[in-house]
């Protein structure tokens, strides 16, 4: 795209110099500022516009254009090429009332739907034909009439971003402002600090009042506790600056953000209950064999420990206990077992195998 | 997750869990197959002699199995037979195992070794006094009782480590590769600590409810007994029966404490079951009865009688007659394995230097290979 300025060393269109309507050329009047009219974007000179649409509204001077034009409706080309001037224009008079937000649509797919209907009509009033142009005019003016409430809503939350990215910045620039003038504040009561104590500990070592080295280092502490205390209090106000934010601050339009539910510790066994319930696990139980393992600490050197042999004797005095093997097991198919294990080499190395069709065969290792 | 389910997980329950008609049906298919096989190898066996009886270079299999080979019909053994056997083989077990002085699970990790790998597997092909030496030496590791192989093999006498390793690989496929074994025991430890517990008193049966109040009389003293009796049943008749393929240890452990005090499981039992489920209580204590009964059948410091010893030395001797002729040499076979394993990739090994080598000759030259000359 080529602007108007940058493109007047560059080019040397004779259709930049010269006025079509009154001819007059730049170089002879180098004050020559063409104008446009978005009704019809015929160009002519700023005289030609004071000339003939002084008196009020005329048609326009080009030849078979016909379209009667105001004054007011004049302005600077932004663009060199006209064409994109115009459809710079139509975008903005679509975009103005096709101006709804990603967020309204429920998927990506709605609303890349919706882009590509609004960029098809662009086209059609760009580029179309006379009657593509019409109809996307009428569809534009229908659209517009049944959505006059949510168009205006969508301005309204457009314009308000804007607003609050504004205010936004406005008010990092205030925090900036205070923080600096802190900083400079800090220094100045620093060095006054400093300053202070040092005539103390003058007036000090001058009365005479105990020993010199003392004194300097006791200086030395205060000197460094109060910086240290200004630290901590200068942090304090940094950090409840941070947090108090201003709700109006807060970006709207953003989709609604779930609180993170606290996250459980992980479970390596998803949930696997172990409790016994069969017996209660006491903490200690009399056994005569057990008697030296208790005492003797050797054997818990070794991380041996007796809840966990307590755990494992009682489990397994208890685990199938109500496991009925006939009835379970009668229920399965007979032989419920190996159907033939050995590998191919197996069965080839067992020379001259007698090939028993049998589920059962176990076919040997040699 | 209740203790239940729990047990439910483990292999011994998933795999080597059977009814007791299921466990007969296996075993009879198992003993009908290996006859047909031992019958069909002693006849390729007569038939290859036949055609080389002049020729003395015979295979090395062949030769030593056809000194064993009977003439006429092979009589094989039943399965009655095969399991007089095994339990024969079960004991000598526990004495092999008392002798090389290994705990009590060891043992009997071996003896559910053997009897699971005999499900799978018959007498007639794979000889147990083999497999019972490879079973007690898996149990050591199993149970975590160290014992170096070289030992072990002096220890027993007579035996090579490769006698002991002939057959690892066999008994662990018959294992199905799972090496777990749940035992009783420490069940039992557990059982008697909480009796012990009740009898002091202050100590709620179950989560939730009441302390137990009415104990039997002399309690402690009758707890002390029967946990004596219960460890010899456990040590020696469950191990020797099938219980521990159709009951649960925890259901192991309560029968030989049944069978010890019968009373005293009975309000123990009553106890851990509230009176309103009573299903399951009486089915537990039925269960329980069951397998006390199955417990009895061999008492603990019970000998073969005299009798018995007379057909179990029979038996025996029939064994020697039908064992499979191409399975005797375990070792045998092994080696066989393992040098035919070698050979080939031998061949592979030359095949590819040669390749090689050519390849480095002709790369050699600097225009390649010559032409041949017409």
């Amino acid at each position: 795209m080529i602007r108007n300025g940058a493109s007047k060393s560059l080019e040397s269109n004779p259709s930049d110099d010269i006025c079509p309507v009154c001819k007059s050329n730049r170089y002879l009047t180098p004050s020559l500022q063409f104008l446009i009219n978005p009704e019809c974007y015929h160009k002519m000179c700023s005289t030609c516009v004071d000339r003939i649409f002084t008196s009020g509204p005329a048609s326009c001077p080009v030849r078979y254009c016909g379209k009667t034009l105001r004054k007011k409706g004049f302005h600077k080309a932004f663009f060199g090429d006209l064409k994109v001037e115009r459809e710079c224009d139509i975008r903005k008079r679509v975009g103005a009332v096709y101006n709804k937000r990603q967020d309204e649509f429920e998927t990506l797919l709605d609303w890349n739907n919706y882009l590509e209907n609004v960029e098809g009509l662009v086209f059609d009033l760009v580029e179309g034909g006379k009657e593509d142009k019409m109809r996307a005019e009428e569809k534009l003016r229908a659209y517009k009439e049944r959505n006059l409430g949510e168009i205006e809503a969508n301005k309204r939350a457009g314009l308000e971003e804007i607003e609050m990215e504004k205010r936004r910045e406005r008010a990092e620039k205030e925090a900036a402002r205070q923080r600096r003038l802190a900083a400079v504040r800090e220094a100045e009561e620093e060095k006054m600090d400093v300053e202070k104590s040092r005539r103390e500990v003058l007036e000090k070592l001058a009365s005479g009042e105990g020993d010199a080295r003392e004194i300097t280092e006791m200086a030395q502490k205060v000197v460094l506790k109060k910086s240290g205390a200004r630290r901590i209090a200068s942090e304090a106000i940094l950090q409840s600056n941070g947090s108090a934010k201003d709700p109006n601050l807060t970006i709207r339009g953003l989709k609604k953000r779930e609180a993170p539910v606290a996250e459980k510790p992980y479970e390596p066994f998803g949930g696997v209950d172990l409790a016994p319930s069969r017996y209660v696990l006491q903490e200690d139980y009399d056994s005569e064999w057990l008697a030296n393992a208790k005492k003797d600490q050797r054997h818990a050197a070794g991380g041996f420990s007796l809840h966990e042999y307590y755990a494992r004797t009682m489990f397994e005095a208890f685990s199938g206990l109500g496991v009925f093997i006939e009835d379970e097991m009668g229920s399965k198919a007979l032989p419920a077992v190996p159907s033939s294990i050995g590998t191919e080499a197996a069965a080839e190395a067992s020379t001259g195998k007698i090939k028993v069709e049998h589920k059962m065969e176990l076919d040997d290792v040699f | 997750m209740s203790e239940d389910e729990r047990y439910r997980t483990s292999t011994q329950y998933r795999l080597w869990s059977y009814t007791p008609q299921a466990l007969l049906a296996l075993r009879t298919t198992t003993n009908q197959i290996a006859a047909d096989r031992v019958r069909e190898a002693v006849r390729r066996i007569r038939e290859a002699r036949n055609i080389s009886s002049a020729d003395t270079s015979e295979a090395e299999n062949g030769r030593s199995a056809s000194a064993a080979i009977p003439e006429g019909e092979v009589d094989c053994l039943t399965v009655e037979e095969e399991l007089k056997l095994v339990a024969f083989y079960s004991r000598q077990t526990l004495q092999l195992g008392d002798h090389l002085k290994v705990p009590t699970d060891v043992k009997a990790t071996a003896i559910q070794y053997m009897k699971r790998f005999y499900i799978t597997n018959s007498l007639m092909t794979y000889h147990p006094t083999d497999i019972l030496k490879t079973a007690l030496f898996f149990a050591t590791k199993t149970e975590n009782h160290y014992f170096r192989l070289t030992k072990f093999a002096d220890a027993i006498g007579k035996t090579k480590p490769e006698d002991v390793l002939a057959s690892e690989f066999l008994l662990t496929q018959g294992l199905r590769f799972t090496f777990d074994v749940r035992h009783p025991f420490r069940a039992l430890e557990g059982a008697i600590m909480e009796l012990e517990a009740f009898a002091k008193g202050g100590v709620p049966p179950l989560p939730g409810a009441l302390i137990v109040e009415g104990t039997l009389a002399d309690m402690e003293k009758r707890v002390k007994i029967a946990h004596g009796k219960a460890r010899e049943y456990l040590k020696i008749s469950a191990a020797l029966t099938d219980v521990y393929f159709h009951y649960t240890p925890s259901q192991i452990m309560m029968a030989a404490l049944m069978i010890a005090d019968h009373e005293l499981v009975q309000w123990y039992i009553g106890v851990k079951f509230p009176a309103a489920d009573g299903v399951m209580l009486s089915k537990v204590l039925e269960v329980i009865e069951k397998c006390a009964d199955m417990l009895k059948t061999v008492a603990p410091n019970s000998e073969p009688s005299a009798a018995e010893k007379k057909e179990l030395s029979a038996l025996a001797k029939k064994l020697k007659k039908c064992r499979n002729p191409e399975k005797m040499d375990l070792v045998a076979l092994q080696r066989a394995k393992r040098e035919g394993d070698g050979e080939d990739e031998e061949k592979i090994v030359k095949k590819r230097k040669l390749e090689r080598e050519s390849s480095a000759r002709e790369a050699d030259d600097l225009f390649g290979p010559p032409i041949k000359k017409e």
